[in-house]
């Protein structure tokens, strides 16, 4: 497992050159809610036919930064841009409410102590 | 005037087993656009792991995200667990577990390919398909004591034990089943109504594949090369007759091909392990609390699934991130149903093996 | 009445409806209907149509977004009708009971006869509970029955019994 710092400012130029569809598998967009406001996002990768090759960009934010959507290099993208809105509570373009939630569910599960 | 028709599929429909929606837009019998409601199941797990229950209960928790793989989620819970504790089983535990995934593998494949059949109005097969996944059913209650959600694996070995009894009840089993497989092969290959509905239906190209990541048998139908028995050196799969099944033409046919011949070779696989099963501990002392962040890849029947646990040495985790393979398979289902007809999309969706219940956690 | 009911109990029709649970209880009522267990020797044939039904078999603790769907699924099927809760999650909540999206167990929202403990629930079980759920068939009349909770009542329009109102759309939900 290699974690590569990045930002949400380089994120689309720093997978733009890194994501070639043939060699790497996009598995999901993740959040962690690191408390205080802040949240680290990642963004994980894995190559074809290498054993234990993981790749894991990730930038840390807040709850009110938009994140810039991913969805044009890599299609797939749409599911984890989805379940982060629903789950945090980010502003992903593109990326529409209620792949989960209810309007009478609970606001933002995942966000620290909500 | 509006040239298109919209229909829905679902959310309760006689051929879907959990509810999952689909909006078709259709130009006379012609799907061109689709959407998809997922969200129908969703009961909140994620967060349940991190605030409800202890990391050592946590592996029985994520059991329950789905009954058909659920020995996979708390297989790669507990991988993932025991890489935080720096323990790593013996050969017997490591032997005991793969087996287990193997013979869940059989029976989850089964139960597609017979769903599958009976989406394509072939309800004999159906009925026959199940009663010979009975044979593996009866092998998993032998050996964990429940037919489904066997809670066999804990943190730092597995819960039961194999005896003489049950080797030579697996042998039996195992040979029964494979006479009948091969019927089933030949059945699948020359069936001229079966080959009406499902060659040349459905076809996901490799090229698509590759864009929209598609995964397990959904990939492999295609010709691309991913299975992650073989990019993981968590279980020793090449010393126990491990082999990567693949199709190219990407249909439904080459679909349930690739799950044919991955029974096969899982059945392989199950008369390996016993065959060469080592001696030892089934379980073992693994101390500690977790702390820091581990990843986890283990193939389940529907494609690769992934967990990431975060905890910081205390009882409770700090993150536990579950990403199911139907989750990531849902851009490239969209993308076959463009273009087919409408008569086909229950087959067409059968033959991905859709498990919904993963999907929403 | 009595001519009908007597047939009624020879081939009850099957609903099944997910509510949100793991599979594990679907894939054996799939199992219970197969050749082994043989549910189809009472007559028991799986339907998707609410409106032939007899039995209502239902898995799952019954998450937000499926309340609506389980509710006009139950008033959709005609009288006399048994609802069977099969798993723990159905009738309990379960291992799921308390996480946020879930309403443990269908007893909040429509009567339950028969309760089918188990996780998952065997085939076995499930044979026990239809075969149960049929003597309660029996004993029932064609009386109306209501869901619990819910967001409308049957009305007569014209000479009519109007369901339509009976599954709205809940727009503010109290979970309690």
């Amino acid at each position: 497992m290699r974690k590569i710092e990045t930002s949400l400012a380089a994120l689309l130029n720093d997978i733009g050159v890194f994501y070639v569809p043939k060699e790497w598998h996009f598995l999901s967009v993740n959040g962690i809610d690191l408390g205080g406001g802040k949240i680290e996002l990642q963004w994980i990768f894995s190559k074809y036919g290498v054993k234990d090759e993981i790749v894991i960009y990730y930038a840390l934010s807040d709850y009110d930064t938009p994140v810039p959507s991913i969805v044009d290099l890599i299609p797939s993208a749409i599911m984890g841009e989805r379940e982060i809105v629903d789950m945090f509570g980010l502003k992903v373009d593109g990326a529409a409410k209620g792949l989960y939630l209810d309007k009478d569910s609970m606001k933002y599960p995942l966000r620290g102590e909500a | 005037m509006k040239k298109t028709i919209q229909i829905p599929l679902g959310s309760q429909h006689i051929s879907l087993l959990e509810p999952i929606r689909f909006k078709f837009e259709c130009e006379n019998e012609k799907i061109i656009g689709v959407d998809a409601d997922v969200g129908f199941v969703h009961r909140g797990v994620e967060l349940a792991c991190t605030r409800s229950f202890e990391f050592k209960q946590v592996g029985y928790v994520v059991a329950r995200v789905c009954g058909l793989c659920a020995i996979t989620h708390s297989l790669s819970y507990t991988l993932a667990v025991e890489k935080l504790l720096g323990y790593e089983a013996n050969d017997r535990i490591k032997y005991l577990r793969m087996l287990m995934v193997e013979l869940d593998r059989i029976h989850s494949h089964m139960l597609c390919l017979a769903h599958t059949a009976e989406n394509a109005g072939f309800e004999a097969l159906f009925m026959q398909i199940m009663g010979d996944r009975e044979l593996i059913m009866d092998v998993q209650e032998a050996i964990s004591g429940n037919r489904v959600q066997f809670d066999y694996i804990s943190i730092g070995g597995v819960n039961r034990d194999m005896t003489p009894e049950l080797t030579a009840l697996i042998h039996k089993n195992l040979r029964l089943l494979s006479d009948k497989i091969d019927a089933l092969i030949g059945l699948f290959d020359n069936n001229w109504s079966l080959s009406l509905k499902y060659k040349g239906v459905g076809v996901l190209s490799l090229k698509d594949a590759y864009t929209y990541n598609a995964l397990g048998p959904l990939a492999r139908a295609a010709g691309l090369a991913t299975d992650v028995r073989a990019e993981t050196n968590d279980f020793p799969y090449e010393t126990l007759g491990y082999q990567m099944i693949l199709e190219s033409s990407g249909d439904i046919h080459a679909r349930n091909f690739v799950r044919l011949r991955e029974i096969v070779n899982s059945m392989e696989i199950c008369r390996n392990i016993i065959d060469n099963l080592p001696v030892g501990e089934i379980q073992e002392k693994a101390k500690g609390k977790p702390n820091g962040e581990a990843v986890v890849r283990v193939e389940a029947p529907r494609g690769e699934l992934f967990y990431l646990v975060r905890g910081n040495g205390q009882n409770m985790l700090e993150r536990v991130r579950i990403k199911t393979p139907t989750f990531s398979a849902i851009p490239a289902m969209m993308e076959v149903f463009k273009g087919s007809e409408y008569a086909d999309a229950p087959a067409i969706l059968a033959s991905f093996d859709p498990c919904m219940s993963c999907t929403a956690k | 009445m009595k001519f009908f009911s007597a047939f009624r109990k020879k081939s009850p029709w099957v609903l099944h409806y997910n509510a949100g649970s793991c599979n594990g209880c679907d894939i054996e009522i799939l199992a219970a209907l197969g050749p082994k267990f043989d549910l189809e020797r009472f007559g028991v044939i799986n339907t998707g149509n609410p409106k032939q039904s007899d039995i209502f078999l239902v898995t799952g603790p019954v998450t937000y977004r499926s309340r609506e769907r389980l509710v006009e699924l139950y008033s959709q099927i005609p009288e006399p009708k048994v609802v069977v809760a099969v798993g723990s999650c159905t009738t309990t909540g379960g291992v799921f009971r308390g996480m946020y999206n879930v309403e443990d167990g269908i007893d909040r929202y429509i009567p339950v006869d028969v309760y089918v403990p188990g996780c998952a629930a065997s085939p076995q079980l499930i044979i026990d509970a239809l075969v149960k759920g049929l003597d309660v068939l029996e004993a029932k009349s064609k009386e109306i029955e209501h869901p619990f909770k819910l967001f409308g009542t049957i009305e007569m329009i014209g000479n009519k019994l109007s369901r339509l109102n009976m599954a709205k759309k809940v727009e503010q939900h109290e979970k309690n």
